[in-house]
């Protein structure tokens, strides 16, 4: 039995990409978008969903990732889009083998996008890539100005930023400069949207968003 | 934790492919952008390794700062202006140079 060193230089995640990669090559061929909804539990991911899903003409349908339960899933299926749903069992984020075998299980001839709404949480689900065209970072008035710059990774990669609940923005301390001063800094090029889905603001913005993704896919 | 089973499923490979039978130490080089902190990653290591060829393993950890660079003006800048706009000419045009590693270095093992 003998010891040695043994020098590696190897990326971890290359399992991972693997799987993204198929699914991306997947989708593309396909014409179908994949939206990344990541955001802490209770910032209004399947609000939005719910509030999104049907009304645009859009053919969607939704992967619901959730450490347990299935409460989330049936709140989606109520709006009739097919949806499916992932528990991770304690996993805090969804990974890209699990959306890889999930997909086929999806009308897939019969989308135009597919949601993702990841695992409550601001860190992990920031660091896997599962073959999204885009992650959209979606932090709500409660939680404070203060997200962009405590969890950088999820902001400086999302391709839009959601501020939701801001008809709670005369009951609550929150500094809008503040917040979208930090998104600005930390990834100019990300969409940026007020979002108020008790008072139905900002859906047309977010429509609009989802559209033009779907065409610079299908163009692209 | 999941950055762990994800290193965890590299190193298991790894051993797999080699042959070796086991692992002593594991040199890590986490971006500073991972947000891993590193006691809570050793702490997970530690008690995911049991019952596999890496328990008892050293983890070690070399934190990788977070760079940017400007295309624009070439100016370069890290943790303490975080963010794709360039604090010298305001350009957007900017590349994260490191900070995202998340790569094994090098290991010490026992050969069989």
């Amino acid at each position: 039995m003998t010891t040695k060193k043994v020098e590696v230089q190897q990326a971890v995640m290359a399992a991972d990409l693997s799987y993204a990669q198929k699914i991306k090559d997947r989708l593309k061929e396909k014409g179908i978008l994949m939206v990344n909804l990541i955001g802490s539990p209770g910032s209004g991911k399947t609000t939005l969903l719910e509030k999104t899903l049907g009304k645009d003409g859009l053919r969607a349908a939704v992967i619901e990732g959730d450490v347990a339960t299935d409460r989330d899933a049936k709140r989606i299926e109520a709006t009739g889009v097919p949806s499916i749903q992932i528990n991770t069992d304690g996993g805090c984020h969804l990974e890209a083998n699990w959306v890889d075998s999930t997909i086929d299980k999806l009308p897939l001839d019969e989308l135009d996008i597919i949601f993702v709404e990841n695992v409550g949480n601001l860190v992990c689900p920031a660091e896997f890539d599962i073959g999204e065209d885009h992650k959209v970072a979606i932090s709500s008035v409660p939680e404070g100005p203060d997200k962009p710059l405590k969890y950088p990774l999820l902001f400086t990669e999302a391709s839009a930023v959601v501020l939701t609940k801001t008809d709670l923005l005369p009951y609550v301390p929150f500094d809008l400069d503040l917040y979208w001063g930090d998104v600005g800094k930390m990834n100019p090029k990300a969409k940026r949207l007020d979002m108020s889905c008790a008072k139905g603001e900002g859906l047309e913005e977010w429509s609009r968003i989802l559209r033009s993704w779907l065409e610079e896919k299908r163009n692209g | 934790m999941s950055l762990v089973s994800a290193i965890l499923e590299s190193l298991e490979k790894m051993v797999d492919e080699n042959g070796w039978s086991s692992v002593k130490s594991v040199t890590l080089r986490v971006g500073a952008m991972r947000q891993v902190i590193p006691d809570v990653m050793k702490f997970a290591f530690e008690v995911s390794v049991k019952g596999t060829p890496m328990e008892g393993a050293e983890l070690a950890i070399i934190s990788v700062p977070i760079k940017f660079s400007c295309r624009g003006c070439g100016a370069h800048w890290g943790e303490e202006e975080l963010g794709y706009l360039c604090p010298s000419c305001g350009g957007m045009e900017v590349d994260m140079e490191q900070g995202m590693e998340l790569e094994l270095e090098s290991l010490e093992v026992q050969e069989r």
